[in-house]
Protein backbone atom coordinates (compact mmCIF):
# COMPACT_ATOMS: atom_id res chain seq x y z
CA UNK A 1 0.00 0.00 0.00
CA UNK A 2 1.03 3.44 -0.66
CA UNK A 3 2.23 5.24 2.29
CA UNK A 4 2.93 8.75 0.27
CA UNK A 5 0.00 10.90 -0.23
CA UNK A 6 -2.62 12.41 1.67
CA UNK A 7 -5.67 10.41 2.30
CA UNK A 8 -8.62 11.62 -0.39
CA UNK A 9 -11.00 8.50 0.34
CA UNK A 10 -11.88 7.28 3.16
CA UNK A 11 -14.40 4.65 2.88
CA UNK A 12 -15.81 3.03 5.63
CA UNK A 13 -18.62 -0.08 5.60
CA UNK A 14 -19.74 0.72 2.37
CA UNK A 15 -22.92 -0.92 1.87
CA UNK A 16 -25.32 -1.08 -1.68
CA UNK A 17 -28.51 -2.97 -2.15
CA UNK A 18 -30.55 -2.67 -5.50
CA UNK A 19 -33.57 -4.47 -3.67
CA UNK A 20 -32.75 -7.22 -1.55
CA UNK A 21 -29.45 -7.86 -3.86
CA UNK A 22 -26.58 -6.64 -1.56
CA UNK A 23 -24.03 -5.33 -4.33
CA UNK A 24 -21.60 -3.89 -1.82
CA UNK A 25 -21.19 -5.60 1.49
CA UNK A 26 -19.30 -3.56 4.15
CA UNK A 27 -16.35 -2.22 1.74
CA UNK A 28 -13.64 -0.14 3.70
CA UNK A 29 -10.77 0.75 2.54
CA UNK A 30 -8.88 4.01 1.50
CA UNK A 31 -7.41 5.68 -1.80
CA UNK A 32 -4.84 8.00 -1.38
CA UNK A 33 -3.17 10.94 -3.54
CA UNK A 34 -1.44 9.52 -6.28
CA UNK A 35 -1.97 6.04 -6.11
CA UNK A 36 -3.21 4.16 -9.22
CA UNK A 37 -5.61 1.22 -7.60
CA UNK A 38 -7.14 -0.61 -10.06
CA UNK A 39 -9.99 -2.61 -9.37
CA UNK A 40 -10.27 -6.72 -10.88
CA UNK A 41 -12.95 -9.05 -10.37
CA UNK A 42 -15.97 -11.17 -11.72
CA UNK A 43 -18.36 -9.66 -13.86
CA UNK A 44 -21.00 -8.86 -10.89
CA UNK A 45 -18.63 -9.31 -8.18
CA UNK A 46 -20.07 -4.95 -7.23
CA UNK A 47 -16.44 -3.75 -8.69
CA UNK A 48 -18.06 -0.81 -11.31
CA UNK A 49 -20.85 -0.35 -8.76
CA UNK A 50 -17.94 0.69 -5.85
CA UNK A 51 -16.49 2.82 -8.58
CA UNK A 52 -19.52 4.72 -8.77
CA UNK A 53 -20.44 5.04 -5.31
CA UNK A 54 -17.41 6.92 -5.77
CA UNK A 55 -18.57 9.67 -7.40
CA UNK A 56 -22.17 9.13 -6.53
CA UNK A 57 -24.02 7.81 -9.57
CA UNK A 58 -25.21 5.42 -7.43
CA UNK A 59 -26.03 6.07 -3.64
CA UNK A 60 -25.00 4.06 -0.87
CA UNK A 61 -27.19 2.47 1.00
CA UNK A 62 -25.15 2.85 4.29
CA UNK A 63 -21.65 3.26 5.30
CA UNK A 64 -19.60 6.73 4.49
CA UNK A 65 -17.16 8.28 1.71
CA UNK A 66 -15.23 10.95 2.89
CA UNK A 67 -13.16 12.98 0.18
CA UNK A 68 -10.72 15.08 1.74
CA UNK A 69 -12.16 14.93 5.04
CA UNK A 70 -15.74 15.97 3.75
CA UNK A 71 -18.04 13.45 3.87
CA UNK A 72 -20.03 13.05 0.80
CA UNK A 73 -22.56 10.78 1.92
CA UNK A 74 -23.96 13.69 3.65
CA UNK A 75 -27.03 14.93 2.22
CA UNK A 76 -26.06 18.77 2.65
CA UNK A 77 -22.84 17.75 0.08
CA UNK A 78 -23.03 19.87 -3.15
CA UNK A 79 -22.99 17.25 -5.24
CA UNK A 80 -22.34 19.20 -8.28
CA UNK A 81 -19.36 20.96 -6.87
CA UNK A 82 -18.01 17.51 -5.56
CA UNK A 83 -18.36 15.99 -8.67
CA UNK A 84 -16.03 18.90 -10.37
CA UNK A 85 -13.26 17.56 -9.10
CA UNK A 86 -13.76 13.81 -10.03
CA UNK A 87 -13.15 12.51 -13.66
CA UNK A 88 -15.15 10.07 -14.89
CA UNK A 89 -14.76 7.49 -18.43
CA UNK A 90 -17.24 5.53 -18.88
CA UNK A 91 -17.25 1.77 -21.16
CA UNK A 92 -19.56 3.19 -23.89
CA UNK A 93 -17.61 6.74 -24.28
CA UNK A 94 -20.50 8.86 -23.33
CA UNK A 95 -19.55 11.56 -25.87
CA UNK A 96 -22.33 14.10 -26.39
CA UNK A 97 -23.18 13.23 -29.99
CA UNK A 98 -24.78 16.60 -30.86
CA UNK A 99 -21.75 18.65 -30.52
CA UNK A 100 -18.50 19.23 -32.10
CA UNK A 101 -15.16 17.98 -30.18
CA UNK A 102 -14.10 20.77 -29.24
CA UNK A 103 -17.43 21.51 -27.85
CA UNK A 104 -17.35 18.27 -26.02
CA UNK A 105 -14.15 19.46 -24.42
CA UNK A 106 -14.90 23.13 -23.30
CA UNK A 107 -19.31 22.52 -22.67
CA UNK A 108 -18.41 22.16 -19.10
CA UNK A 109 -15.43 24.48 -18.72
CA UNK A 110 -17.23 26.93 -19.67
CA UNK A 111 -20.52 26.20 -18.35
CA UNK A 112 -19.81 25.14 -14.91
CA UNK A 113 -15.87 26.92 -14.57
CA UNK A 114 -16.96 30.27 -15.97
CA UNK A 115 -13.90 30.32 -18.41
CA UNK A 116 -14.28 32.56 -21.06
CA UNK A 117 -14.59 30.83 -24.51
CA UNK A 118 -11.45 31.21 -25.57
CA UNK A 119 -9.47 30.15 -22.81
CA UNK A 120 -11.63 27.13 -22.68
CA UNK A 121 -11.11 26.78 -26.27
CA UNK A 122 -7.26 27.01 -26.07
CA UNK A 123 -7.02 24.47 -23.36
CA UNK A 124 -9.29 22.14 -24.93
CA UNK A 125 -7.10 22.44 -27.92
CA UNK A 126 -3.64 21.29 -26.08
CA UNK A 127 -5.47 18.70 -24.34
CA UNK A 128 -6.66 17.53 -27.76
CA UNK A 129 -2.81 17.23 -28.69
CA UNK A 130 -1.82 15.79 -25.80
CA UNK A 131 -3.57 12.66 -27.23
CA UNK A 132 -2.76 13.25 -30.88
CA UNK A 133 -6.45 14.50 -31.45
CA UNK A 134 -5.74 18.16 -32.44
CA UNK A 135 -7.38 17.73 -36.17
CA UNK A 136 -10.34 16.16 -35.04
CA UNK A 137 -11.24 19.39 -32.88
CA UNK A 138 -14.19 19.95 -35.36
CA UNK A 139 -15.64 16.42 -36.02
CA UNK A 140 -18.20 15.06 -34.73
CA UNK A 141 -18.12 11.98 -32.06
CA UNK A 142 -19.92 9.74 -34.64
CA UNK A 143 -17.29 10.35 -37.12
CA UNK A 144 -14.27 8.88 -34.71
CA UNK A 145 -13.27 5.52 -33.85
CA UNK A 146 -13.44 3.93 -30.34
CA UNK A 147 -10.41 4.41 -29.39
CA UNK A 148 -10.66 7.84 -30.37
CA UNK A 149 -13.68 8.30 -28.68
CA UNK A 150 -12.09 6.91 -25.49
CA UNK A 151 -9.44 9.46 -25.40
CA UNK A 152 -11.57 11.98 -26.28
CA UNK A 153 -13.75 11.15 -23.38
CA UNK A 154 -10.53 11.03 -21.24
CA UNK A 155 -9.61 14.65 -22.16
CA UNK A 156 -12.88 15.77 -21.40
CA UNK A 157 -12.73 14.70 -18.02
CA UNK A 158 -9.19 16.64 -17.87
CA UNK A 159 -10.49 19.67 -19.11
CA UNK A 160 -12.20 19.94 -15.25
CA UNK A 161 -8.83 19.40 -13.61
CA UNK A 162 -10.08 16.71 -11.76
CA UNK A 163 -8.47 15.51 -8.66
CA UNK A 164 -8.87 12.03 -9.32
CA UNK A 165 -9.78 9.97 -12.67
CA UNK A 166 -12.37 7.41 -12.36
CA UNK A 167 -12.36 4.94 -14.95
CA UNK A 168 -14.87 2.43 -15.25
CA UNK A 169 -13.90 -0.74 -17.90
CA UNK A 170 -12.21 1.84 -20.23
CA UNK A 171 -11.55 -0.34 -23.09
CA UNK A 172 -14.01 -2.92 -23.04
CA UNK A 173 -16.20 -1.68 -25.55
CA UNK A 174 -13.27 -1.46 -27.80
CA UNK A 175 -11.67 -3.44 -30.80
CA UNK A 176 -8.75 -5.08 -29.59
CA UNK A 177 -6.06 -3.30 -31.69
CA UNK A 178 -7.78 0.35 -30.37
CA UNK A 179 -6.99 -1.09 -26.80
CA UNK A 180 -3.04 -0.19 -26.79
CA UNK A 181 -3.87 3.59 -28.21
CA UNK A 182 -6.29 4.38 -24.49
CA UNK A 183 -4.08 2.34 -22.34
CA UNK A 184 -1.23 4.42 -23.54
CA UNK A 185 -3.46 7.74 -22.89
CA UNK A 186 -3.82 6.51 -18.84
CA UNK A 187 -0.43 5.17 -18.94
CA UNK A 188 1.06 8.84 -19.25
CA UNK A 189 -1.74 10.23 -16.98
CA UNK A 190 -0.50 7.77 -13.82
CA UNK A 191 2.95 8.65 -14.72
CA UNK A 192 2.29 12.64 -14.67
CA UNK A 193 1.08 11.57 -10.95
CA UNK A 194 -2.82 11.85 -11.42
CA UNK A 195 -4.42 9.56 -9.03
CA UNK A 196 -6.71 7.44 -10.81
CA UNK A 197 -9.11 4.26 -9.76
CA UNK A 198 -10.00 2.07 -12.76
CA UNK A 199 -12.14 -1.49 -13.02
CA UNK A 200 -10.77 -3.17 -15.43
CA UNK A 201 -9.68 -6.44 -17.39
CA UNK A 202 -6.42 -5.65 -18.84
CA UNK A 203 -4.28 -7.47 -16.13
CA UNK A 204 -1.10 -6.23 -17.91
CA UNK A 205 -2.10 -2.85 -17.88
CA UNK A 206 -3.04 -3.33 -14.58
CA UNK A 207 0.51 -4.84 -13.07
CA UNK A 208 2.70 -2.49 -15.61
CA UNK A 209 1.00 1.10 -14.06
CA UNK A 210 -1.07 0.27 -11.01
CA UNK A 211 0.35 0.60 -7.69
CA UNK A 212 -2.24 -1.08 -5.69
CA UNK A 213 -5.20 -4.13 -7.20
CA UNK A 214 -8.51 -4.53 -5.37
CA UNK A 215 -10.03 -7.97 -6.35
CA UNK A 216 -13.67 -7.62 -5.44
CA UNK A 217 -15.95 -10.35 -5.31
CA UNK A 218 -19.20 -10.83 -4.32
CA UNK A 219 -19.38 -7.49 -3.07
CA UNK A 220 -16.05 -7.41 -0.51
CA UNK A 221 -12.42 -6.76 -1.14
CA UNK A 222 -11.23 -9.83 -1.05
CA UNK A 223 -7.80 -8.88 -1.60
CA UNK A 224 -5.60 -6.07 -2.12
CA UNK A 225 -1.84 -5.79 -2.76
CA UNK A 226 0.99 -4.33 -4.76
CA UNK A 227 0.81 -5.51 -8.49
CA UNK A 228 3.93 -8.48 -8.27
CA UNK A 229 2.87 -10.00 -5.14
CA UNK A 230 -0.75 -9.82 -6.29
CA UNK A 231 -0.22 -11.41 -9.03
CA UNK A 232 2.38 -13.67 -8.01
CA UNK A 233 1.22 -14.56 -4.23
CA UNK A 234 -2.54 -14.85 -4.33
CA UNK A 235 -3.62 -16.07 -1.27
CA UNK A 236 -7.70 -15.94 -1.58
CA UNK A 237 -8.45 -19.00 -3.48
CA UNK A 238 -11.33 -18.02 -5.45
CA UNK A 239 -8.72 -14.92 -6.64
CA UNK A 240 -6.10 -17.97 -7.39
CA UNK A 241 -9.21 -19.41 -9.60
CA UNK A 242 -10.00 -15.97 -11.03
CA UNK A 243 -6.13 -15.25 -11.98
CA UNK A 244 -5.90 -18.74 -13.38
CA UNK A 245 -9.15 -18.32 -15.84
CA UNK A 246 -8.00 -15.09 -17.06
CA UNK A 247 -4.15 -15.64 -17.79
CA UNK B 1 -55.18 31.41 -75.68
CA UNK B 2 -58.58 32.63 -76.55
CA UNK B 3 -59.85 32.42 -73.09
CA UNK B 4 -57.76 35.38 -71.81
CA UNK B 5 -59.56 38.21 -74.17
CA UNK B 6 -63.08 36.67 -73.54
CA UNK B 7 -62.72 37.01 -69.84
CA UNK B 8 -61.44 40.18 -69.77
CA UNK B 9 -64.22 41.84 -71.95
CA UNK B 10 -66.11 39.84 -70.08
CA UNK B 11 -65.14 41.28 -66.84
CA UNK B 12 -64.68 44.92 -68.12
CA UNK B 13 -68.32 44.46 -69.07
CA UNK B 14 -69.78 43.03 -65.98
CA UNK B 15 -67.51 45.58 -63.27
CA UNK B 16 -69.34 48.35 -65.81
CA UNK B 17 -72.84 47.29 -65.95
CA UNK B 18 -73.40 45.14 -62.84
CA UNK B 19 -75.66 42.94 -65.22
CA UNK B 20 -77.34 39.84 -62.86
CA UNK B 21 -75.16 36.75 -63.10
CA UNK B 22 -77.42 35.28 -65.11
CA UNK B 23 -77.83 37.83 -67.65
CA UNK B 24 -73.88 38.32 -68.02
CA UNK B 25 -73.13 34.41 -67.91
CA UNK B 26 -75.15 34.54 -71.35
CA UNK B 27 -73.30 37.49 -72.53
CA UNK B 28 -70.20 35.99 -72.48
CA UNK B 29 -71.17 32.78 -73.97
CA UNK B 30 -72.42 34.91 -76.98
CA UNK B 31 -68.74 36.54 -76.84
CA UNK B 32 -67.05 33.58 -76.81
CA UNK B 33 -68.88 32.18 -79.45
CA UNK B 34 -68.34 35.19 -81.74
CA UNK B 35 -64.40 35.41 -80.77
CA UNK B 36 -64.00 31.93 -82.32
CA UNK B 37 -66.11 32.18 -85.50
CA UNK B 38 -64.22 35.37 -86.10
CA UNK B 39 -61.03 33.32 -85.91
CA UNK B 40 -62.28 30.32 -87.53
CA UNK B 41 -61.14 27.98 -84.90
CA UNK B 42 -62.73 24.26 -85.06
CA UNK B 43 -65.62 23.55 -82.59
CA UNK B 44 -64.15 21.33 -80.40
CA UNK B 45 -61.64 24.06 -79.46
CA UNK B 46 -64.30 26.46 -78.54
CA UNK B 47 -66.10 23.91 -76.35
CA UNK B 48 -62.90 23.76 -74.09
CA UNK B 49 -63.07 28.09 -74.24
CA UNK B 50 -66.74 27.50 -73.15
CA UNK B 51 -65.12 25.18 -70.05
CA UNK B 52 -62.71 27.54 -69.09
CA UNK B 53 -64.88 30.21 -69.72
CA UNK B 54 -67.42 28.57 -67.07
CA UNK B 55 -64.58 28.10 -64.33
CA UNK B 56 -63.32 31.31 -64.85
CA UNK B 57 -66.91 32.66 -64.31
CA UNK B 58 -67.68 30.52 -61.22
CA UNK B 59 -64.00 31.66 -60.14
CA UNK B 60 -65.29 35.65 -60.56
CA UNK B 61 -68.60 34.86 -58.60
CA UNK B 62 -67.15 32.92 -55.59
CA UNK B 63 -63.90 34.95 -55.07
CA UNK B 64 -63.75 38.66 -56.99
CA UNK B 65 -67.16 39.47 -57.34
CA UNK B 66 -67.75 41.58 -53.94
CA UNK B 67 -64.05 41.14 -52.66
CA UNK B 68 -65.38 37.78 -51.76
CA UNK B 69 -61.74 36.13 -51.92
CA UNK B 70 -61.48 38.73 -48.22
CA UNK B 71 -63.59 35.95 -46.52
CA UNK B 72 -60.66 33.50 -46.70
CA UNK B 73 -58.60 36.46 -46.51
CA UNK B 74 -59.75 36.77 -43.03
CA UNK B 75 -60.25 33.90 -42.18
CA UNK B 76 -56.89 32.32 -42.98
CA UNK B 77 -55.24 35.35 -40.98
CA UNK B 78 -57.39 34.03 -38.27
CA UNK B 79 -56.57 30.36 -38.61
CA UNK B 80 -52.71 31.27 -39.25
CA UNK B 81 -53.04 33.31 -35.67
CA UNK B 82 -54.64 30.30 -33.87
CA UNK B 83 -52.18 28.24 -35.17
CA UNK B 84 -49.31 29.85 -34.55
CA UNK B 85 -50.17 30.66 -30.63
CA UNK B 86 -51.84 27.29 -29.83
CA UNK B 87 -48.12 26.15 -30.80
CA UNK B 88 -46.26 28.24 -28.94
CA UNK B 89 -48.67 27.32 -25.91
CA UNK B 90 -48.49 23.92 -27.03
CA UNK B 91 -44.97 23.99 -26.91
CA UNK B 92 -44.10 25.51 -23.41
CA UNK B 93 -47.04 23.13 -21.74
CA UNK B 94 -45.53 20.14 -23.59
CA UNK B 95 -42.53 20.78 -22.99
CA UNK B 96 -43.31 21.53 -19.27
CA UNK B 97 -45.44 18.21 -18.64
CA UNK B 98 -42.38 16.22 -20.87
CA UNK B 99 -40.16 17.46 -18.09
CA UNK B 100 -42.63 16.63 -14.89
CA UNK B 101 -43.06 13.04 -16.61
CA UNK B 102 -39.51 11.92 -17.66
CA UNK B 103 -38.47 13.36 -14.03
CA UNK B 104 -40.29 11.35 -12.10
CA UNK B 105 -39.83 8.36 -14.48
CA UNK B 106 -36.24 8.47 -14.25
CA UNK B 107 -36.01 9.76 -10.45
CA UNK B 108 -39.33 8.91 -8.99
CA UNK B 109 -39.45 12.81 -8.25
CA UNK B 110 -42.59 14.92 -8.13
CA UNK B 111 -45.30 12.48 -7.59
CA UNK B 112 -47.93 14.90 -7.32
CA UNK B 113 -46.68 16.95 -9.99
CA UNK B 114 -46.83 13.50 -12.05
CA UNK B 115 -50.02 12.59 -11.23
CA UNK B 116 -51.29 16.05 -11.82
CA UNK B 117 -49.87 15.78 -15.57
CA UNK B 118 -51.62 12.41 -16.28
CA UNK B 119 -55.10 13.75 -15.50
CA UNK B 120 -54.28 16.55 -17.85
CA UNK B 121 -53.13 13.72 -20.88
CA UNK B 122 -55.56 11.63 -20.18
CA UNK B 123 -58.68 14.07 -20.19
CA UNK B 124 -57.70 16.03 -22.84
CA UNK B 125 -56.68 13.22 -24.57
CA UNK B 126 -59.76 11.04 -24.49
CA UNK B 127 -62.27 14.04 -25.14
CA UNK B 128 -62.76 15.11 -29.06
CA UNK B 129 -60.94 18.26 -29.69
CA UNK B 130 -64.62 19.63 -30.63
CA UNK B 131 -66.02 19.41 -27.65
CA UNK B 132 -62.64 20.72 -25.71
CA UNK B 133 -63.26 24.06 -27.42
CA UNK B 134 -67.12 24.44 -27.06
CA UNK B 135 -66.73 23.71 -23.38
CA UNK B 136 -63.76 26.30 -23.06
CA UNK B 137 -65.72 28.86 -24.91
CA UNK B 138 -69.87 28.29 -23.89
CA UNK B 139 -68.46 26.55 -19.84
CA UNK B 140 -65.11 28.07 -19.02
CA UNK B 141 -65.63 31.53 -20.51
CA UNK B 142 -69.62 31.62 -21.04
CA UNK B 143 -69.94 34.20 -18.35
CA UNK B 144 -67.20 36.38 -19.60
CA UNK B 145 -66.95 38.42 -22.64
CA UNK B 146 -63.80 37.33 -24.09
CA UNK B 147 -62.14 37.62 -27.34
CA UNK B 148 -63.14 34.42 -29.47
CA UNK B 149 -59.10 34.40 -30.39
CA UNK B 150 -57.71 33.61 -27.09
CA UNK B 151 -60.44 31.53 -26.43
CA UNK B 152 -59.58 29.32 -29.70
CA UNK B 153 -56.25 29.71 -28.90
CA UNK B 154 -56.25 28.82 -25.19
CA UNK B 155 -58.16 25.40 -26.39
CA UNK B 156 -56.52 24.46 -28.87
CA UNK B 157 -52.81 24.86 -27.21
CA UNK B 158 -53.68 22.90 -24.05
CA UNK B 159 -55.48 20.50 -26.50
CA UNK B 160 -52.03 20.47 -28.43
CA UNK B 161 -49.68 20.66 -25.34
CA UNK B 162 -50.95 16.93 -24.19
CA UNK B 163 -49.81 15.32 -27.74
CA UNK B 164 -46.43 17.39 -27.86
CA UNK B 165 -46.07 16.27 -24.05
CA UNK B 166 -46.28 12.83 -25.36
CA UNK B 167 -44.03 13.08 -28.46
CA UNK B 168 -41.24 14.98 -26.38
CA UNK B 169 -41.02 12.65 -23.09
CA UNK B 170 -40.83 9.66 -25.47
CA UNK B 171 -37.75 11.77 -26.92
CA UNK B 172 -36.28 11.89 -23.55
CA UNK B 173 -36.28 8.43 -22.86
CA UNK B 174 -34.91 7.64 -26.08
CA UNK B 175 -31.85 9.61 -25.11
CA UNK B 176 -29.43 6.99 -23.91
CA UNK B 177 -29.02 7.16 -19.76
CA UNK B 178 -25.19 7.36 -20.67
CA UNK B 179 -25.94 10.83 -21.49
CA UNK B 180 -27.16 11.85 -18.30
CA UNK B 181 -24.42 10.14 -15.78
CA UNK B 182 -21.63 11.80 -18.65
CA UNK B 183 -23.31 15.42 -17.65
CA UNK B 184 -23.96 14.48 -13.88
CA UNK B 185 -20.49 13.29 -13.58
CA UNK B 186 -19.08 16.64 -14.93
CA UNK B 187 -20.81 18.51 -12.28
CA UNK B 188 -23.46 19.43 -14.38
CA UNK B 189 -27.02 19.54 -12.30
CA UNK B 190 -29.63 17.77 -13.45
CA UNK B 191 -31.79 20.82 -15.15
CA UNK B 192 -28.48 21.88 -16.45
CA UNK B 193 -28.21 18.46 -18.23
CA UNK B 194 -31.43 18.27 -19.32
CA UNK B 195 -30.92 21.95 -20.81
CA UNK B 196 -27.51 21.55 -22.63
CA UNK B 197 -27.34 17.76 -23.00
CA UNK B 198 -30.37 15.81 -23.11
CA UNK B 199 -33.05 18.18 -24.51
CA UNK B 200 -31.20 19.00 -27.47
CA UNK B 201 -30.98 15.37 -28.70
CA UNK B 202 -34.23 14.69 -27.53
CA UNK B 203 -35.84 17.52 -30.06
CA UNK B 204 -33.83 16.22 -33.00
CA UNK B 205 -34.98 12.90 -32.52
CA UNK B 206 -38.95 13.93 -32.07
CA UNK B 207 -38.69 16.74 -34.63
CA UNK B 208 -40.82 14.70 -37.28
CA UNK B 209 -43.40 13.97 -34.77
CA UNK B 210 -43.29 17.40 -33.50
CA UNK B 211 -43.98 18.72 -37.20
CA UNK B 212 -46.95 16.21 -37.29
CA UNK B 213 -48.57 17.38 -34.46
CA UNK B 214 -48.54 20.83 -35.66
CA UNK B 215 -49.85 20.08 -39.35
CA UNK B 216 -52.77 18.13 -37.31
CA UNK B 217 -53.30 21.07 -35.67
CA UNK B 218 -53.51 23.78 -38.12
CA UNK B 219 -56.20 21.32 -39.67
CA UNK B 220 -58.31 20.66 -36.80
CA UNK B 221 -58.27 24.96 -36.28
CA UNK B 222 -60.92 24.27 -39.36
CA UNK B 223 -63.61 23.78 -36.01
CA UNK B 224 -63.62 27.14 -35.11
CA UNK B 225 -66.63 27.61 -37.09
CA UNK B 226 -68.46 25.68 -33.86
CA UNK B 227 -67.88 29.04 -31.34
CA UNK B 228 -68.48 31.43 -34.40
CA UNK B 229 -65.12 32.37 -35.04
CA UNK B 230 -64.50 33.01 -38.67
CA UNK B 231 -61.32 31.08 -39.73
CA UNK B 232 -60.45 29.77 -43.11
CA UNK B 233 -63.17 26.89 -43.60
CA UNK B 234 -65.75 29.57 -42.13
CA UNK B 235 -64.79 31.79 -44.66
CA UNK B 236 -65.03 29.23 -47.37
CA UNK B 237 -68.59 28.28 -45.86
CA UNK B 238 -69.86 31.66 -46.12
CA UNK B 239 -69.09 32.36 -49.73
CA UNK B 240 -70.71 29.06 -50.37
CA UNK B 241 -73.81 30.19 -48.45
CA UNK B 242 -73.98 33.55 -50.55
CA UNK B 243 -73.52 32.07 -53.65
CA UNK B 244 -74.62 28.66 -53.16
CA UNK B 245 -72.06 26.94 -55.11
CA UNK B 246 -70.19 24.30 -53.10
CA UNK B 247 -67.12 23.54 -55.68
CA UNK B 248 -65.26 26.66 -55.67
CA UNK B 249 -65.02 28.18 -52.00
CA UNK B 250 -64.32 23.89 -50.64
CA UNK B 251 -62.11 23.71 -52.96
CA UNK B 252 -60.12 26.65 -52.94
CA UNK B 253 -60.00 26.40 -49.05
CA UNK B 254 -58.63 22.53 -49.42
CA UNK B 255 -55.88 24.00 -51.47
CA UNK B 256 -54.74 27.10 -49.14
CA UNK B 257 -55.01 24.24 -46.27
CA UNK B 258 -53.01 21.70 -48.84
CA UNK B 259 -50.39 24.22 -49.58
CA UNK B 260 -49.65 25.65 -46.49
CA UNK B 261 -49.10 22.09 -45.17
CA UNK B 262 -46.82 21.43 -47.80
CA UNK B 263 -45.23 24.79 -47.11
CA UNK B 264 -44.56 23.50 -43.72
CA UNK B 265 -43.58 20.20 -44.47
CA UNK B 266 -40.73 21.24 -46.68
CA UNK B 267 -39.07 24.07 -43.89
CA UNK B 268 -39.32 20.80 -41.35
CA UNK B 269 -37.49 18.77 -43.96
CA UNK B 270 -34.96 21.46 -44.68
CA UNK B 271 -34.18 22.30 -40.76
CA UNK B 272 -34.28 18.47 -40.05
CA UNK B 273 -31.85 17.82 -42.39
CA UNK B 274 -29.41 20.94 -41.38
CA UNK B 275 -29.98 19.23 -37.45
CA UNK B 276 -28.57 15.79 -39.03
CA UNK B 277 -25.85 16.95 -41.13
CA UNK B 278 -24.17 16.87 -37.46
CA UNK B 279 -24.44 13.75 -36.66
CA UNK B 280 -23.84 11.43 -39.73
Amino acid sequence: MSDKGEVLFQIRDLCKAFGSNLVLDHISTEIRSGEVVVIVGPSGSGKSTFLRSLNLLEIPTSGTISFEGMNITDKNTDINKYRQKIGMVFQHFNLFPHKTILENLTLAPIKLLKKPMGEAEKEARELLARVGLEEKEKAYPSQLSGGQKQRIAIVRSLAMHPEVMLFDEPTSALDPEMVGEVLNVMTDLARDGMTMVIVTHEMGFAREVGTRILFIDEGVIKEENKPAAFFENPSNPRLKEFLSKII
Amino acid sequence: MRAVPCLHEYLAKAAGSRAPPQLAKGFAYNLTRHAGLLDGSPAGQREGCEGVEEFKLKFYTNFIKDDRYMYLVKGLGNTLAITFLAVLLGIVLGFLVAIIRSTHDKTGKGKIANMICQVYLTVIRGTPMMVQLMIMCYVVFGNYNISKLIVATLAFGINSGAYVAEIVRSGIMSIDQGQLEAGRSLGFGYAQTMWYIIMPQAFKNVLPALANEFIVLLKETSVCGYIGMMDLTRGGDIIRSRTYEPFMPLIGVALIYLVMVMVLSGLVGKLERRLRTSER
